[in-house]
């Protein structure tokens, strides 16, 4: 159970990295979901299944959706 | 002719604000129960249910007590509990078997209130900004997510009614039911581009839900002498007809933040459609 947890712990980790240091922002905002997506798997493992699901529909769901949505009124770094 | 409607519609905000600053600083300067009795003297803890909740899930009362020496089963008069029993157990002070739930809606449900009109005056602000931007046109979904999407919609929008119906028994609430929903809908506009969501409606509906809830509370303060308290019997815990207005109060809180997000998020998408 602890081994699991630091393995989620580590998926959670590079995934913000990943968030922080890429250059494509369509990337960094995908990242960003799956950030999410893990820190509700977390929240779920630890006995918190209410934040689980509010952070899997808004963290995953929504506020990527808002991203991309924003996202689209910016170039994408090929096309420049 | 518009000058006059703003002048009258500043006049009439401007009052209404002077009205809630005057009941505001009043509440303030009010000394607090003088003369009367404190209600806390009128509580019996042994119904409080989540008190039992706490100390047994969370903190895990038994090993606490072992730890000082003490046995939880000899030494039950130490948790200020009553025995639980799912099925059998009635009356208790709130009665919802969630017990998130309970603190969340019957002993904080003012705190709730604000969170909701928090959410609602956002939502305001982002309609207000971006809502009239025009952006690029999206790319045409594929026929498999045209397809897959009308198929999900319903049974999401089912687990969402699931989540907040179910909010005083099984985790979850109000706030994830209706975050499912606007994901429901969230998905509906991405894979349908003929799907025009009705924002009219959504925010009648979402008015009406916030207004709903609010009479709940006058209900509550005219029946028990306390903004939002529970004037409904709470039943046996575990049964869907139980906890009182709990159950009233989240499928209410479930319809309005569906309705919030949703319209938040077709107001966000819906740049592109004048294009």
């Amino acid at each position: 159970m602890i081994i699991l947890l630091y393995l989620v712990i580590l998926v959670l980790l590079m995934s913000a990295i990943c968030a922080i240091f890429t250059k494509d922002l369509l990337v960094s905002v995908v990242a960003l979901g799956v950030n999410s997506l893990i820190v509700s798997a977390l929240f779920f493992l630890m006995h918190a299944p209410d934040v689980a699901i509010t952070e899997a529909a808004i963290g995953a769901g929504l506020s990527t959706a808002i991203y991309v949505f924003a996202i689209r009124h910016t170039k994408r770094q090929e096309e420049k | 002719m518009k000058k006059t409607e703003f002048i009258t519609g500043s006049f009439i905000a401007l009052t209404l604000v002077v009205l809630l600053g005057v009941f505001f600083f009043q509440a303030l300067f009010q000394p607090l129960y003088e003369g009367k009795v404190m209600p806390v003297d009128n509580v019996n803890l042994k119904n409080r249910l989540s008190l039992h909740y706490v100390l047994k899930n969370v903190h895990n009362a038994s090993k606490y007590l072992a730890s000082h020496g003490k046995s939880y089963f000899n030494n039950r008069e130490l948790v200020p509990s009553r025995k639980i029993t799912f099925g059998e157990s009635k009356n208790f002070e709130e009665g919802s078997a969630n017990e998130v739930t309970s603190i969340v809606v019957n002993y904080r449900g003012f705190d709730t209130l604000g969170e909701v009109t928090v959410l609602f005056i956002s939502i305001i602000g982002l309609t207000m900004l971006i809502g009239g931007v025009v952006g690029k046109k999206l790319r045409q979904p594929s026929l498999i997510v045209r397809t897959g999407s009308r198929f999900l919609f319903p049974f999401i929008l089912l687990f969402g009614i699931y989540i907040f119906i179910h909010g005083h028994l099984t985790p979850g609430g109000g706030f994830p039911g209706g975050a499912v929903i606007a994901s429901g809908f969230l998905l509906l506009l991405l894979g349908l581009e003929s799907y025009k969501f009705n924002t009219t409606a959504s925010k009648i509906v979402e008015s009406l839900a916030g207004l709903t809830f609010v009479s709940i509370g006058l209900v509550g303060l005219f029946a028990k002498n306390s903004f939002l308290a529970n004037f409904i019997p709470t039943g046996t815990i575990g049964f869907l007809y139980s906890a009182g207005m709990v159950a009233l109060i989240y499928i209410v809180i479930g319809i309005k933040v569906g309705a919030e997000l949703s319209t938040g998020v077709a107001e966000l998408k819906e740049g592109d459609e004048n294009d």
